[in-house]
């Protein structure tokens, strides 16, 4: 009697599966689990699995396994895989920094309570409703040498100079996509931005302003600090996102010109399903997943723990 | 409450039901047995009007039988080959090029039927050239039906050619490059190309290296076992390369597809085009007067015209092959290709069809055809589709000035090596 004592000490308060429980919550997560682990879950892993291999993505052959083999020669012999992970960093860097800076500005002016400031939150978020095959076809006309609007604008006002081959020459081509996608991605994070800034408590705005804390000194003290759990959504999502970036490269110069646009995501399809090498794809993707791993884990791990202090 | 859970429980269950058999996904090809799906790349009004006309003459002639016509863009159209390859979702009949790295790779991935027993029972082999034939034979056994040759050319604006005293026609390279600096002189865009395809410019590409290069040569590095970093022509090749994108080509072209920048040809603002025997129609129904334009090889000194062919394959996968070769036998007759009045190339694959005389332009096709001593094909077709993205990126660079054109064959040969 005594050491069944001791072990159900030892124990925790076990979980009802009852009313309240696992038991209840299942039948809802059930569904949206089976989509996860067949759609997400199990071709991430067989990504995986198949960079191990040498695969034409025929039905007809077989995999053949090589080992390690496929990510020793996407290091040492792939002329495009520097390129796709320099511009992928680079992506994610710049990412971090232009569009998130904007939103959050545009975030702060559209919470001011300025006339018309309703439509303009939803003239700012409609670009994020397209679907970015959509936003990649606009931007290319607008981008066109001859017909497009950047070129046509510049000529107009003198500057025919400065007219380029904006998604034509590897100087300025992922730049020039790089517009777009801020175009794309900033009413999103402004959104969100707007939301957490409803959470900013009024009272300590009040006394900063009463201690005569300029507009700078209020922002630093009580609006970042309030908004810190909207940042961290808004910093990884942005991270993710900025890392499979594929669509609007696809629709915009295929990755072109030269490869020169080319980023992990789309250098990973390219090689599976244009050059039917599956095992470099998979590597290619695995490696993109590690990255992600590496960037997103620790920031997760450092932004928790300064929210438990 | 409990009868609630059960309901609950109930109903997720069956949701999970629908969602997992919505995951088994349907088959592209037609369930009917009497219906074929035909996937092919999107053609011009004129092309695409007669081969619904044939379409609808077979099904005529064949009642309860359906034929599915799918179009796509040329690079969707490989794509979705090569994606449906050895599954149920594609086609039971595909048009294709026939090279080696195209038409002979889907070949190779056992994704074409061997129509050998077609070709007995409908005696076939008596219907096309041997040129087409050729194509068909290449891979072993008799892998689709010939559907067209095509050949490519330069096409020339003869008003622009006028307008920069140009009164003889280019028959050597050097002739050729003279005749483009008399256009720049002239303020004319000598040539146009769309630079975002890839496929556009390397038909300039490849037409070079037969040049520089001397058939031998170029067949050695194209499709057998050249050394490309070896070749002095090859470095030679791809300094004129740079020279045409930096002096001759329409600028901005590299940014620009080849539908954007043939605009510029259909409208006047181009002299050249170098295209194949589809633009005899696509000249007329983008606007041109056809007595406007003529037709002239590119002057490679090789005798040999640029060209490949396009082939209707059957896929393996279909379970109805004797109704697919039975429209294939409708569509490739003489009565059938005679009406098609030379829709889609002026020079029928089927020996019995004369070229059509409302196509003013076809003449010229007749009279290369005639005087040329073989065919060179398109570089995309000859190479695997790894191989060809090697081909058009050290291509590109050249043209945007970050590979020097003396560096471009050494580095196309490392990959050619690292992927044998």
């Amino acid at each position: 009697m005594t050491t069944v004592n001791i072990i159900t000490q030892g124990r925790r308060k076990r979980r009802p599966f009852g009313s309240q429980g696992v038991g209840t919550a299942a039948p809802y997560i059930i569904p949206a689990l089976l989509l996860y682990g067949w759609f997400l879950l199990y071709p991430m892993l067989d990504s995986i699995r198949l960079s191990f291999y040498q695969w034409s993505g025929f039905r007809t052959e077989t995999p053949t396994w090589v080992g390690l083999d496929n990510y020793k020669r996407l290091f040492t012999e792939d002329a495009v895989f520097p390129t796709a992970l320099l511009n992928s960093v680079i992506w994610v860097v710049l990412s971090l920094i232009l569009p998130t800076v904007i939103a959050l500005l545009m975030a702060l002016g559209l919470n001011q309570k300025i006339i018309g400031r309703n439509v303009m939150r939803a003239i700012f978020y409609i670009p994020a409703v397209f679907a970015s095959i959509t936003v990649a076809a606009m931007w290319r006309w607008i981008y066109n040498p001859t017909l497009g609007f950047v070129n046509q604008l510049l000529e107009a006002v003198g500057l025919e100079s400065w007219t380029q081959s904006w998604l034509g020459d590897p100087k300025f081509a992922l730049a020039s996509i790089f517009v777009a996608n801020i175009w794309q991605a900033v009413g999103f994070s402004m959104v969100l931005f707007l939301a957490g800034l409803q959470t900013v408590p009024e009272e300590l705005m009040e006394a900063a302003k009463l201690d005569g804390a300029n507009a700078w000194q209020r922002f630093r003290a009580v609006t970042v600090p309030a908004l810190r759990p909207t940042t961290v959504v808004v910093i990884i999502l942005t991270i993710i996102n900025s890392l499979k970036v594929f669509d609007l490269v696809v629709g915009m110069t295929g990755g072109g010109p030269a490869q020169s646009t080319q980023v992990l995501a789309l250098w990973s399809y390219t090689q599976s399903f244009t050059n039917h090498q599956f095992g470099m794809g998979g590597a290619v993707a695995t490696v993109l997943l590690i990255v992600t791993l590496a960037i997103v884990i620790p920031y997760m791990a450092w932004s928790l723990k300064g929210e438990d202090k | 409450m409990r009868f609630k859970k059960i309901l609950s429980t109930a109903a997720i269950g069956a949701v999970s039901v629908g969602v997992l058999a919505g995951c088994s996904g349907g088959g592209g090809g037609a369930d009917d047995e009497n219906t074929l799906v035909l996937w092919s790349v999107t053609q011009e009004t004129t092309q695409r009007a007669a081969m619904d006309a044939i379409i609808a003459d077979f099904e005529e002639a064949n009642p309860g039988t359906k034929i599915e016509l799918e179009e796509r863009s040329v690079d969707e159209m490989k794509t979705a080959m090569r994606q449906t390859a050895g599954t149920d979702a594609g086609p039971d009949i595909y048009r294709y090029w026939q090279g080696a790295g195209l038409g002979g790779e889907l070949v190779a991935a056992d994704v074409s039927l061997d129509l050998t027993e077609y070709y007995d029972e409908y005696g076939w082999e008596d219907r096309f050239t041997p040129t087409a034939m050729a194509s068909i034979t290449q891979y072993g056994g008799y892998h689709g039906v010939p559907f067209i040759q095509a050949t490519e050319a330069l096409y020339y604006n003869k008003t622009l050619f006028e307008e920069a005293g140009i009164t003889d026609l280019p028959t050597t390279y050097d002739e050729l490059v003279a005749a483009a600096d008399k256009l720049v002189a002239a303020g004319i865009t000598p040539i146009e190309f769309g630079g975002t395809v890839n496929w556009h410019v390397m038909r300039l590409l490849d037409s070079i290296i037969e040049t520089k290069c001397g058939a031998e040569t170029a067949d050695a590095l194209n499709t057998g076992d050249g050394d490309w970093s070896a070749e002095p022509c090859v470095t030679e090749a791809f300094t004129e390369l740079k020279k045409w994108g930096d002096d001759y080509i329409n600028e901005g072209f590299m940014g620009i597809s080849n539908d954007d920048s043939s605009q510029l040809f259909f409208s006047g603002q181009a002299a050249m085009a170098l295209e194949g025997t589809w633009l005899n129609s696509q000249v007329v129904d983008n606007g041109m007067d056809p007595a406007e334009v003529g037709i002239f090889p590119f002057p490679t000194g090789t005798g040999r015209l640029y060209g490949f062919g396009e082939g209707l394959y059957v896929s393996k996968s279909t379970d109805k092959a004797d109704l697919a070769a039975k429209f294939l036998d409708f569509f490739t007759s003489d009565e059938s290709q005679s009406g098609a009045q030379g829709a889609w190339s002026p020079i029928s694959a089927n020996k019995n069809v004369t070229p059509s005389d409302t196509d003013t332009l076809a003449h010229y096709w007749v009279d290369m055809l005639a005087d040329s001593t073989g065919l060179y094909v398109n570089n995309d077709q000859n190479f695997s589709t790894a191989t060809t993205g090697e081909y058009w990126r050290i291509q590109n660079l050249v043209l945007t000035g970050d590979l020097d054109p003396a560096d471009a064959g050494a580095e196309f040969q490392k990959f050619r090596d690292a992927n044998k």
